[in-house]
């Protein structure tokens, strides 16, 4: 047991920090929620040069190895400051399916490229039947055919909430390539140039201003070669990168959570009415008190995924268990700091608790939300087993006895007998 | 960072694993957060189990071989309290271990410590935590039971109430006090009384929940040798241990053996023909009653490794481990009521009680769900120190005007 940031952990988020609290501004943050590109590039270019990039690759793609649940502490210091960048749509969800399933050459290709900045990419996974509930991040949800044509294969259909779709050099396309049988079962993985003739994409507008795309695809030709790993092989290594992917948006909404605490026990501690900081009211310290149950249980739940996930171990019950806890607990933290800062939460103009709240939408939802992760612990308990029961010969001390208000010992207790006078 | 134990602490947790699935019944009452109401049959059970815990060293490993102890470190100590809370052992030392044991180490005699420390390690001594008084519930310091000061003794006179009682005691670790003065804190002292002292009165306080009392100190002569720690420092030295009490891997087992139970009788229960866990109503309660309960298994961890490092970070400012226990408690037994609709309310003794009357056992527990410090006590300490947000001093004297001081 040991719930400590490392030495190393340490001097990493400190790093971060330092980083983040120059580069990304709130002054940023608003700039890229109101463009179109949603990122920079030149920062992307520094983020490379950090390491952050090529974090968990190995070292022959230009990676360094790292561990997840270091990892996790950069993106706890990401969603502090909002940083926005395609660093999970990138890096993770299609940079980690290419790793976990793709095949060496690809890995060295893609994987070095992503390593040094050189290449964007965006996950397009989601269809506009599936976005409706649970099943957008399900095997199930995938409906969009992929039909094979001499070396080719061709692509017709719709994805949407494809975050970074439009700035995207290439898409992680997942199809279904197999209509019968289990649906993980009938899912391929296609690296598509986001240049390909026939795709169109179009930024949605949503609450965020993250970049979110609907990206058209009309008869869109891709070879052979760029199938992820193997055909109707590719729902595992996409479920494995979303698991990943789920917990570093907890990290995120960590992060988040911990600056808003930090924020409104301030504005507590400093904003006067009635003569007095408004701090000292119960009903103010109420919303900070409960921030902080709301950052400690996501920290803890963060982490704890994080940490099985960096053992090697599967973890769907740890992973569901926090995104399932932290998108709803999140959006209740950003609705307590909202309360303590009053009217001034909510003026767009200068006020971050707004950004943090509005972020927080994507964060909840991406990957799934509470109801969908709920849905994953319930059939995670389905396979628990019956519970263990002791051995010893049956007493039958609890049967058939009522309940007494004034127990039988009482008496003989007020007589002066303790405990080992029980002669039973 | 690491959320779980080391290969000797899996093999200490499979040992005491193994002990209490032999000592304990085949027909054990698995899941009772809360031991009500123990009669003399079922007291004498637990009472010899607890007698073969502490003499393996169960009942507070992590306490010295001296101590009756294994001299082993917190976390088995924490393995050994979330196993017994696990296979819900009833045994009636608790508060001993809990409660009394801690201010001991740190503040008695080596006479103190000799003669109470081994006795309670293995479980052949029972002790009352004595501190609430009518006037004295969330506002500790307001105790008026004195221990007035005469030559080698002191003369108790008051009275204290809700005080938990699984069984007979033969300690009372009470606080008293000893000095008329302001702050009211600093008059406080604590006293390791014996429950037969002449002069001691009991009366009974039934509650819906844990069984109490009322104790009634008239003219109790105590050696000053019962003192504990320092006069007039009660106060703070139970303040220092009350870290203690609000820690604890204990409750966490329970809620986790708890939980399985459910989840296996949602898996053998019936409804319309088919099993209550893919109702989906039920399925959502599970889930959420899933991520609530890992909460409450890290939250007393963390506490937990927070004694580990004593000597690095210093004492845990703020502890969520109660909060987060009162309040899950609460739902969960609110919602597992209404799971079962109107068998909800049956009694385990009652025909057609579902799910062996735990549901309106722990439903009616958690009305009662006081000791630790109420919720509202509970949040205003992390508020003043964990995020030092001001607050109204208290008043000095009556009459005296409330101040705001910055935290």
């Amino acid at each position: 047991m040991d719930f400590s940031y490392s030495e190393e952990q340490i001097m990493l988020q400190k790093m971060a920090r330092e980083f983040l609290e120059k580069e990304c501004t709130e002054k940023f943050v608003r700039e890229m929620q109101a463009g179109d590109v949603g990122y920079s590039k030149e920062q992307w270019k520094k983020i490379a040069d950090l390491g952050w990039l090529g974090f968990l690759y190995p070292e022959n793609c230009g990676g360094i190895n790292g561990s997840i649940l270091d990892l996790a502490v950069i993106y706890e210091e990401m969603g502090r400051t909002m940083f926005p960048s395609p660093h999970l749509a990138t890096v993770i969800l299609c940079g980690m399916s290419i790793l976990y399933g793709g095949t060496e050459e690809q890995k060295k290709e893609y994987l070095s490229k992503i390593a040094c900045g050189d290449l964007i990419m965006a996950l397009a996974l989601n269809e506009p039947e599936s976005s409706w509930d649970g099943k957008a991040w399900k095997a199930e949800g995938v409906t969009m055919k992929a039909a094979a044509q001499g070396d080719n294969y061709v692509l017709s259909g719709t994805k949407l909430f494809v975050e970074f779709g439009k700035v995207a050099d290439y898409l992680l396309v997942a199809t279904q390539t197999k209509a019968t049988g289990k649906a993980e079962d009938g899912i391929t993985l296609f690296l598509v140039d986001a240049k390909s003739q026939g795709i169109t994409s179009n930024l949605l507008v949503t609450t965020g201003g993250d970049k979110q795309c609907e990206v058209i695809f009309d008869k869109v030709k891709v070879p052979k070669a760029n199938i992820v790993g193997k055909l109707n092989g590719g729902w595992a290594p996409l479920a494995k990168a979303m698991k990943l992917g789920s917990v570093l948006l907890c990290a995120q909404m960590v992060g988040a959570d911990r600056k808003m605490l930090e924020l409104a026990v301030d504005y507590a501690k400093t904003r006067t009415q009635f003569e007095v900081p408004i701090g000292v009211w119960q009903y103010v310290q109420e919303h900070c008190v409960m921030i902080v149950t709301e950052l400690d249980s996501s920290w803890w739940l963060t982490y704890d995924a994080a940490w099985k996930l960096s053992k090697g171990e599967s973890a769907d019950m740890e992973v569901a268990l926090a995104k399932g806890w932290c998108s709803d607990s999140h959006e209740r933290a950003c609705w307590r700091a909202h309360q303590v800062y009053g009217g001034v939460g909510y003026t767009i103009l200068d006020g971050v608790m707004p950004l943090y709240s509005k972020r927080g939408k994507y964060l909840q939802q991406y990957l799934g939300n509470a109801e969908y992760h709920m849905e994953q612990i319930a059939s995670e308990l389905d396979k628990w087993p019956v519970p263990p029961q002791p051995r010893g010969k049956a007493l039958h001390l609890w049967e058939g006895v009522e309940e007494q208000r004034i127990p039988d010992w009482f008496d003989r207790f007020c007589k002066g007998e303790g405990m080992a006078a029980n002669k039973i | 960072m690491e959320f779980g134990f080391s290969p000797e602490q899996e093999k200490f947790k499979n040992e005491v694993r193994e002990f209490f699935m032999n000592e304990l019944p085949a027909d054990n009452r698995m899941d009772h957060r809360h031991d009500m109401f123990l009669n003399e049959k079922q007291l004498a059970f637990g009472w010899r189990l607890q007698q073969k815990a502490g003499a393996k060293g169960y009942l507070a490993p992590g306490w010295s071989k001296e101590e009756g102890g294994l001299g082993l470190g917190d976390i088995e100590h924490g393995i050994s309290g979330e196993e017994s809370g696990y296979w819900n052992c009833t045994w009636p030392t608790q508060q001993g271990l809990r409660v009394c044991g801690p201010p001991l180490h740190v503040f008695g005699t080596p006479e103190q410590k000799k003669k109470f420390l081994p006795s309670i390690a293995q479980g052949k001594m029972v002790w009352y935590q004595t501190f609430t008084e009518p006037n004295a519930g969330s506002d500790e310091a307001n105790m008026q039971l004195r221990a007035i000061q005469d030559g080698d003794y002191f003369v108790l006179n008051g009275q204290k109430t809700f005080i938990t009682a699984q069984s007979p005691a033969d300690y009372l670790y009470t606080l008293a006090r000893t000095k008329d003065v302001l702050p009211k804190h600093r008059g406080l002292s604590l006293f390791l009384i014996d429950a037969h002292t002449k002069g001691i009165s009991y009366r009974p306080l039934p509650t819906i929940g844990v069984f109490t009392i009322e104790i009634f100190f008239d003219d109790v002569r105590i050696h000053k040798d019962s003192l504990l720690g320092e006069l007039n420092r009660g106060f703070y030295h139970a303040m220092e241990t009350f870290a203690f009490e609000r820690t604890g891997t204990i409750d966490a087992g329970r809620a986790r053996r708890h939980f399985e139970e459910l989840v296996q009788y949602c898996k053998d229960t019936k409804r319309n023909g088919k099993p209550l866990i893919q109702d989906p109503e039920v399925r959502k309660m599970l889930a959420e009653m899933a991520m609530e309960e890992r909460i409450e298994w890290l939250c007393s961890w963390h506490g937990q490794w927070y004694l580990t490092q004593k000597e690095k970070l210093g004492a845990q400012p703020y502890n969520l481990y109660a909060i987060f226990k009162k309040t899950f408690l609460t739902k969960h037994a609110e919602e597992e009521s209404r799971m079962l609709g109107m068998y909800g309310q049956l009694k385990k003794v009652s025909k057609y009680a579902p799910f062996d009357g735990r549901v309106e056992a722990a439903w009616q527990d958690a009305r009662s769900f006081h000791p630790e410090g109420t919720m509202e006590i509970l949040k205003n300490v992390v508020a003043d120190r964990g995020l030092g947000l001001p607050r109204y001093s208290r008043p000095e004297g009556p009459g005296k005007p409330v101040t705001v001081k910055q935290g």
